[in-house]
């Protein structure tokens, strides 16, 4: 793809990646923060393009953010170096959880997360739903506070939920129900890691295929899709994706979903199943809502248009949906 | 040599075949006191074990053997019938299905394997009775369809029931399970699947309705595979039902099939209407026989009533034929002079049904009447047995001088041939069956003979009766268009009689009317009103405006975001300082 010709390009994903992992691994909170600055800073020239004045509003929004939340972190994980003897672990968890929660983009201060996903490419948008959720993810893990993180991801699945109902952009869209999505994320940590594990790579699995495949036709908007020329298998595993990213049942994006659900079941979580529950249901709904009226109801064919896929994409993207198709039915063999 | 070889005549030639092998397996059977049970263990889990088990005794195979026998001829007999019809294979194929399942029904001792036999029976009834593809076909179809669908859903709860007992051979706790109140409850539910199927009073209505199939099923269904399928799983549960309450509920509600089918038969001028009455009636009589616990006698009487029945619907096929596809017994007459040999069947087969001596009907048809005015029984139910039987010679006598006396009503100019040798051939073999097969029939399933002792009057009661009913059907015949005007005066009482006593109106007309009224108010309450509010079209607009209410949260400016963030976190941290 396009980025692996440049080798500044190169040289910031590797920070990127490496800075995540730096982060994750660290022992201590500084080590940590330092993998979250290395993280923004790799990340900056990877969203800017001198050609596109979006992208440049979206890496300034995302450097003002993404500076203000580490600052926060840093300040909260100093204070609480300072007062180490004072007994406010609540107050404190609560600072560092929201300075992570900023820094993922979580209820309430998602804000920045849909308008700078407006101004990236596909690709970008791809890394910022999933790559750079990982280090904020487990660093809530490690001094989460249960109390707090509970109405969060309610209000995630929530508001993830209201926020791509009326949505026509399919990024703000994606980022939205990446939001709906975290919530998922943060009751699966609150689980176990594994799980979360589990989660994080089927829903980044499920995230990959949309973004690539919008990136190759093209698409950043819901009417697009009613006049472009796709072949059927195309329509078919765009469909196939949605559903699965919704969590329609035999599809892979369930079996993520059902872990969770029977894990929070086994724990009386109800009041959060009940709302995830509820919730998935409406995103499944707006994503059939993009799915229906644009690919089975109305399409245009115009004669003038030529939409060429490379033919090892369409392979790619015809593995990757036969698995998102049928990965549950072939995963449960590893459990036999 | 493909004209000669017709579907039709190869139908024919297995089934006749199938039935000499049964008929000479039967003799073998009878002689030697044989019972065959062959199973096959399909699936056995949990201690359940689903068998597909089939019992040959000589019940099954005489049954068996007079349904092939009688398919055989009515096939037969429908090449010349049916030889303008287009979809003949489908329909053969249809009667060929039917017969199957009319034999699984038959040889299986296993209530799974009778399900499917019995729901064979009524999925194909419904196809053919709505193969003439109008209206009142489907009326009539969707009716039988829905009435045997109550039996179908008995006999599935009574697969439920039997659940307990680790298997679904039912041949086996007829005698050990007897006083079991499960073994009570399928009984129950068993009567009620044959009530359905043998269309018995409170769900009589589908027999004549189903009188808009074509003239062979009809033959076929009336004569011995759909109705007597219900008889003849009571025969086979007759075991387990003796000396049971709802035994009596049965007798009564047979007995007064047999007259309500009697009565009603009077007022009809359908042809096949009167012969499908009749049938209801006969029906009856085995029911009420089989409730008194004579279960041989019922089986007697099933087979050599399917015998002439049988004749009696090919015979009227015939008519309806050469009527132009009349079936008004008013426009009918004098047919004796026209088509002498047609008229004999037809009248054999009717005097049969009478139980006119030495014909096939008297054997199984005195027999019964005299065990019963043997047996310890109440005035009442002997009142419907006997004033039934004189009700059959009434409509039997009035139906034969509608068409063999008076003149020829249809049109002015006609020409009726009797020269249709096709049916006329397997016409035969059911006129020779319906002459000797009372006779063979009980030299050869009886072991020893009833004995029968009663005083000279009792003994000639049947024959009063029946003279009696011979004179009212005379004198009925002879009704013109004066006395028309005499069933007015009792209007209300004639319609009731006409209507069989407001049977359809019970199944059909006033069931669907409250459903169906019931059925529009809950669609414009519930289904356009309250549920489309709260739940489809009202979720949708909540969530709407909530999304437009985040969409302004989402358009603030951007240093708002950033302030509230840093505020939240100054005010955590001031409730830690503080």
């Amino acid at each position: 793809m396009l980025f692996m010709i440049n080798s500044n390009k190169m040289f910031f994903f590797f920070t990127l990646f490496f800075s995540t992992l730096i982060s994750i691994s660290s022992n201590s909170w500084l080590g940590c923060w330092i993998g979250l600055e290395i993280n923004l800073l790799s990340f900056i020239p990877l969203i800017t393009s001198p050609n596109n004045l979006l992208n440049s509003e979206a890496s300034l929004k995302y450097f003002l953010t993404q500076s203000i939340a580490p600052i926060n972190f840093l300040f909260s994980i100093l204070l609480k170096l300072l007062m180490l003897n004072f007994f406010f672990h609540d107050l404190f968890s609560i600072m560092i959880n929201s300075s992570l929660l900023m820094k993922m983009g979580s209820i309430p201060f998602h804000f920045w997360f849909p308008n700078i996903m407006e101004g990236l490419s596909w690709l970008n948008c791809f890394i910022l739903m999933t790559w750079q959720k990982i280090s904020p993810l487990i660093l809530l893990s490690y001094y989460m506070n249960i109390n707090f993180i509970s109405i969060i991801m309610i209000f995630n699945c929530i508001i993830g939920v209201i926020g791509s109902f009326n949505q026509n952009s399919i990024r703000k869209l994606m980022a939205f129900s990446s939001i709906n999505n975290l919530g998922w994320m943060m009751s699966s940590l609150m689980i176990s890691e594994s799980i979360w594990k589990l989660f994080f790579f089927l829903y980044s699995f499920l995230i990959m295929i949309m973004c690539i495949m919008s990136y190759l036709i093209n698409i950043f908007f819901i009417n697009q899709l009613f006049n472009i020329n796709l072949n059927f298998f195309f329509k078919i595993s765009i469909m196939i994706n949605f559903l699965s990213l919704g969590g329609l049942p035999p599809l892979l994006g369930f079996f993520s979903k059902w872990m969770i659900i029977n894990f929070l079941i086994m724990n009386n979580m109800f009041l959060i199943t009940f709302f995830f529950i509820m919730s998935s249901l409406i995103m499944i709904f707006v994503y059939i809502r993009i799915i229906y009226s644009s690919l089975l109801s109305y399409s245009f064919k115009f004669k003038w248009f030529k939409n060429f896929i490379k033919y090892n994409y369409i392979m790619i993207i015809n593995f990757f949906s036969l698995i998102s198709l049928s990965g549950m039915i072939f995963s449960t063999f590893f459990f036999i | 040599m493909h004209q000669k070889f017709s579907i039709c005549f190869i139908s024919f030639f297995f089934l006749f075949f199938f039935m000499l092998m049964n008929l000479f397996m039967m003799i073998y059977f009878i002689i030697s006191n044989l019972t065959i049970m062959i199973e096959w263990e399909i699936i056995s889990f949990n201690s359940i074990s689903i068998v597909m088990s089939i019992l040959l005794d000589w019940m099954s195979l005489l049954f068996m053997m007079f349904v092939l026998l009688i398919s055989s001829s009515v096939i037969y007999w429908k090449k010349s019938y049916m030889s303008s019809e287009i979809n003949l294979n489908r329909f053969i194929i249809l009667v060929i299905m039917f017969v199957l399942s009319m034999i699984l029904l038959i040889i299986s001792p296993n209530i799974i394997s009778i399900l499917l036999g019995w729901d064979g029976l009524g999925l194909i009834s419904y196809c053919l009775v709505i193969y003439y593809q109008n209206v009142k076909s489907y009326n009539a179809g969707m009716l039988t369809a829905l009435s045997n669908r109550i039996g179908d859903v008995m006999i599935l709860m009574v697969i439920a029931w039997m659940l307990n007992y680790g298997s679904w051979n039912y041949i086996y706790y007829l005698m050990f399970m007897k006083n079991d109140f499960f073994m009570n409850v399928i009984s129950i539910m068993i009567i009620l699947a044959a009530m359905t199927k043998s269309a018995q009073i409170p769900f009589s209505s589908w027999l004549p309705a189903a009188m808009a199939a074509p003239t062979p099923v009809s033959a076929l269904v009336h004569s011995s595979t759909l109705v007597t399928a219900g008889v003849y799983l009571l025969i086979r549960f007759n075991l387990l039902l003796e000396d049971m309450f709802m035994l009596k509920i049965l007798l009564l509600f047979s007995g007064l099939t047999m007259m309500m089918a009697g009565i009603s038969a009077n007022y009809e001028y359908d042809l096949k209407k009167i012969i499908a009455l009749s049938t209801l009636s006969q029906l009856g009589l085995m029911m009420s026989i089989l409730s008194m616990g004579y279960g041989d006698l019922a089986f007697f009487h099933l087979l050599t009533h399917a015998m002439f029945k049988a004749l009696l619907f090919m015979c009227a096929g015939v008519l309806i034929h050469m009527m132009n596809d009349n079936q008004d017994i008013r426009m009918m007459g004098g047919l004796s002079i026209f088509i002498p040999v047609t008229s004999l069947c037809f009248n054999i087969s009717n005097m049969a049904l009478c139980g006119i001596p030495f014909l096939a009907g008297f054997y199984s048809k005195d027999l019964i009447l005299e065990v019963t005015m043997m047996s310890n029984l109440n005035m009442m139910v002997l009142y419907l047995y006997y004033f039934s039987t004189g009700l059959t010679m009434f409509y039997t006598i009035r139906l034969m001088m509608y068409l063999m006396i008076n003149d020829f009503n249809l049109m002015s100019v006609y020409n009726l041939y009797d020269e249709d040798y096709i049916m006329l051939k397997s016409m035969m073999i059911l006129l020779f069956m319906s002459l000797i097969s009372g006779s063979m029939l009980s030299w050869m399933i009886f072991c020893y003979p009833y004995m029968i002792f009663m005083s000279l009057n009792m003994k000639l009661m049947v024959i009063y009766v029946s003279l009696m009913g011979g004179m009212m059907g005379w004198l009925v015949s002879k009704m013109n268009i004066y006395s028309v005007n005499k069933f007015l005066m009792m209007y209300n009482l004639n319609m009731f009689f006409t209507l069989m006593w407001f049977m359809p109106n019970l199944s059909v007309y006033g069931f669907n009317y409250y459903i169906l009224s019931f059925s529009k108010n809950l669609y414009k309450n519930i289904d356009m009103g309250w549920s489309e509010l709260f739940s489809g079209y009202g979720m949708f607009n909540l969530i709407k405006n909530y999304s437009l209410i985040s969409m302004i949260y989402q358009m603030n400016n951007f240093k708002i975001y950033l302030f509230s963030f840093v505020f939240w976190m100054l005010l955590i941290m001031l409730m830690i300082l503080v």
